[in-house]
């Protein structure tokens, strides 16, 4: 079979029935480690600080009419998160703890995008897929229990997909780093890998200049090809093999949480069903129970190919499109991030910015300087400092605030109407001595936050 | 196959022998050194001196309440200045110890409530630990006692004045609590923190490398903010603020700011030993052209030589020659970003806990 052929067989026939195991294993997987994910968010306290601590929420375009829970209702959606967890490990009500465990994840991410990872956008994606497959007509309590039809296989698009999400990662990954920062310069690497120098035997290593331009070169080949060697039934334990070294290493490198055990995790679904038979016999004897006897009636599917067909072909055409939006505007993506979200670049950016804040009344002229400290947290005001949008809804948020209000200084007044909010900020960006980002002269609180182009950001000098 | 393999091996050797020993140019560097050398040879010596001067600054103050006259005046004032200098020296290690007991608040929080601290004294009971009293202490209240008026002003409020003794209370007591309130921090450096600051060498928040980095920017923050700008109308749109300035009633304001300056950058060198300076160049490609270190130690001589140059009182320079002070503060924002930016975007030292995948 060609390599061709073989792609065609696994992603182009759609319909055509395989072992479910696959899918029950993905399943079990997923649901675990989003589980550890979860509960790894709440202890580490970030429910607190990341969404009860900060009294502004920079929000996403088009998502500022979300209601803000309360901490009470945070945490009561955090134990319900975990409780779709179990659900999903389970395959226990599968379907609504799926589409619970997208919902209430989704909007939690929506709340505030200082912390936006793409791997949570992986997460959120990947569990819009999991409401729609049969994960738990299999090895499921579902099955047990009798709530759904127990079936040995299931229709190909529903690990087909998976495997195709995995590869869309993967992919862009490796598209977003030709380029110079990455390939020529080995920027961020070179800084990154420098933390690590006190490591006993690999830290003079790792400080080396020639080992950044390694790890850059290997990692965007890795990235693009990858997902191609996992396909072939061939390569792939070797492929998997370079999976677990590359991602375990950029674990114990860098502060990246969980994503690299997302990968991990996801890449298992390119394995055998040989692998995932013997894995579910694994578990089954782990909770001393043979393996459900399946019936040997046959599952008449109910016909949705035609359903099944637009509704992914829309959300592949999707996935596709939206990493390449940032074509459509001028300038350096990593200096003006305009299509940069949601575009699976990762590590690519070592970006640290200064910013100072004036409210100016237009008819006084009288002026104030706001600490950026006094209505951001910590991390909001460095994220903040070097994106065009968080600045925009920052001096928007300040320009109602500070709306009809007096300030004392001493035995000074100075009152705002109507404050134009202005900022002068100096960003610097993988290595390069810091430049001006944002010159005073604009009044940000006139500016709209949309995806038009942000003129109003200083030329990017190499 | 085989030949090929052979080959490229040969290569990469190669590759690799040509540039360790390249490499090996560059002067070692390691965080934990830098540390060790930061904690025994810049920060417990400066604790240790402060230490000792607050020690000297109690019994002058002691001597001066017993017999308040010109003499023990005049030498309270320059224990004070130099007491607060050594102070300057080390306002920036606010981490620890240090920012276990609040020193920096309790030290020098500016400017100070002069009526409350009248209040405090004619009251002649206080709690000066509360907060509402965080600025009738520390320096500050030192500075407003000893120079609020002209020498017989002062002398006679200490001995003739009615609430003379209260005021004379008030001012040990201030002296007192500085003094009770630092010894455990230099007790603490001398002691286990000291292990427990040189071993935390790794990059992340509660790493000794992100206290040092973080608070070292935030106080060179301060100087440009408090010290500089506010009273020069930095923050209020050119209105100037002259009473708030540091140390306004003994007019040492840039005197101060200097020490401040002195003090940041060993903080950055550390002295002749290793410092971020030293980790900068490190971290650095060889074939950088200007190291960001010096621009960094250069931008350094420019703020101290300028902030040298004002006039003391800052207070009436502030108006009398604002060209000056504003160009200072320009100098210390370009120090700043430098900090802020460049520095820190090239240590990769994290300032806070969430999970980064660099975006």
């Amino acid at each position: 079979m060609t390599a061709i052929s073989r792609i065609q067989k696994t992603f182009f026939d759609w319909h055509r029935e395989v072992p479910a195991a696959s899918l029950a294993v993905y399943r079990i997987f997923f649901g675990g480690l989003m589980l550890f994910s979860t509960v790894r968010f709440w202890l580490n306290g970030w429910v607190r600080d990341f969404y009860i601590e900060p009294e502004f929420h920079f929000s996403y375009l088009g998502f500022d009419w979300i209601p803000y829970p309360n901490a009470g209702v945070l945490y009561f959606m955090f134990a319900i998160l975990v409780l779709a967890c179990l659900g999903i490990i389970f395959g226990f009500f599968y379907r609504t703890a799926a589409l619970t465990f997208l919902v209430l994840f989704t909007y939690v991410e929506l709340l505030d995008k200082t912390t936006y990872l793409n791997h949570y956008y992986f997460v959120s994606l990947v569990a819009l897929l999991m409401v729609f497959v049969p994960a738990n007509r299999y090895f499921s309590l579902d099955v047990y229990f009798g709530f759904a039809p127990a079936q040995k296989t299931v229709p190909n698009w529903s690990i087909a997909l998976l495997k195709f999400q995995m590869g869309i990662v993967y992919v862009f990954a490796g598209i977003a780093k030709l380029e110079s920062d990455w390939l020529l310069d080995a920027q961020p690497l070179k800084f990154w890998l420098h933390t690590a120098h006190h490591w006993p035997l690999f830290g003079d290593l790792l400080k080396q200049d020639w080992i950044a331009y390694f790890f850059s070169w290997f990692g965007c080949i890795y990235d693009l090809f990858i997902v191609f060697f996992l396909l072939n039934a061939r390569t792939r334990n070797v492929a998997y093999f370079f999976v677990i070294v590359f991602h375990f290493t950029t674990w114990m490198l860098f502060p990246i949480g969980v994503f690299p055990w997302v990968m991990m995790v996801g890449t298992t679904i390119f394995l055998s069903v040989q692998f995932h038979e013997r894995i579910l016999k694994l578990l089954g004897t782990l909770f001393k129970r043979s393996r459900q006897p399946v019936p040997a009636t046959y599952f008449v599917r109910p016909n949705f190919r035609k359903q099944v067909n637009w509704m992914f072909g829309i959300f592949i055409a999707f996935q596709v499109l939206v990493p390449f939006r940032y074509l459509l505007y001028p300038g350096n993506l990593f200096w003006t991030e305009q299509g940069f979200r949601f575009s699976w670049r990762v590590m690519l950016m070592e970006k640290s910015g200064y910013a100072e804040f004036y409210l100016v009344d237009p008819q006084t002229k009288t002026e104030w300087n706001v600490p950026t400290k006094k209505h951001l947290t910590r991390l909001q005001e460095k994220m903040m400092c070097t994106q065009p949008d968080m600045i925009l809804q920052y001096a928007h948020y300040l320009q109602t605030v500070y709306s009809d209000t007096t300030l004392y200084l001493g035995d000074k007044t100075f009152t705002f109407n109507d404050p134009e909010v202005h900022a002068e900020i100096y960003v610097t960006l993988n290595g390069r001595p810091s430049q001006l980002y944002v010159a005073k002269k604009h009044n940000l609180a006139a500016i709209p936050n949309d995806l038009s182009n942000r003129y109003w950001l200083e030329d990017f000098k190499e | 196959m085989k030949k090929y393999t052979r080959q490229t091996f040969l290569i990469l050797s190669t590759a690799a022998l040509i540039v360790s020993c390249k490499e090996d140019e560059k002067p070692e560097f390691d965080r934990k050194a830098m540390l060790t050398n930061m904690a025994s040879a810049v920060i417990i010596p400066a604790y240790t001196t402060l230490n000792s001067s607050l020690g000297t600054l109690y019994t002058k103050a002691t001597d001066f309440t017993a017999s308040p006259n010109t003499i023990t005046l005049a030498d309270l004032r320059a224990q004070y200045i130099q007491t607060n200098k050594n102070y300057q020296r080390c306002a920036m290690y606010n981490f620890g110890p240090a920012m276990d007991y609040g020193i920096k608040i309790a030290f020098n929080t500016f400017p100070s409530d002069t009526a409350k601290i009248e209040a405090n004294i004619t009251a002649g009971t206080y709690t000066l630990g509360a907060v509402s009293n965080t600025t009738a202490i520390g320096f500050p209240a030192l500075d407003y006692l000893l120079y609020f008026g002209t020498d017989t002003d002062i002398l006679t409020k200490f001995t003739t004045d009615p609430e003379a003794a209260n005021r004379k209370t008030y001012l040990t007591d201030l002296v007192s609590k500085m003094k009770t309130e630092f010894q455990p921090v230099i007790d603490q450096w001398n002691g286990s923190y000291q292990t427990t600051f040189i071993n935390a060498d790794g990059n992340d928040v509660a790493s000794s490398c992100s206290y040092l980095l973080n608070e070292f920017v935030q106080d060179i923050e301060l100087v440009k903010n408090a010290k500089i700008g506010i009273p020069s109308g930095q923050q209020t749109g050119g209105a100037t603020m002259p009473t708030y300035v540091e140390a306004y009633y003994s007019g040492l304001s840039t005197t101060f700011a200097y020490e401040s300056l002195l003090g940041l950058e060993t903080c950055f060198t550390g002295g002749s030993g290793s410092g971020f300076d030293d980790y900068i160049r490190d971290v650095e490609s060889d074939d950088v052209t200007t190291s960001l270190a010096d621009n960094i130690l250069t931008q350094f001589g420019v703020c101290k030589t300028k902030t040298d140059a004002l006039a003391d009182p800052l207070s009436t320079t502030v108006n009398a020659d604002f060209a000056s002070v504003n160009d200072l503060y320009l100098e210390l924002k370009k120090l700043l970003v430098y900090c802020k930016t460049d520095m820190t975007s090239m240590l990769g030292i994290l300032i806070t806990y969430q999970d980064n995948d660099g975006d």
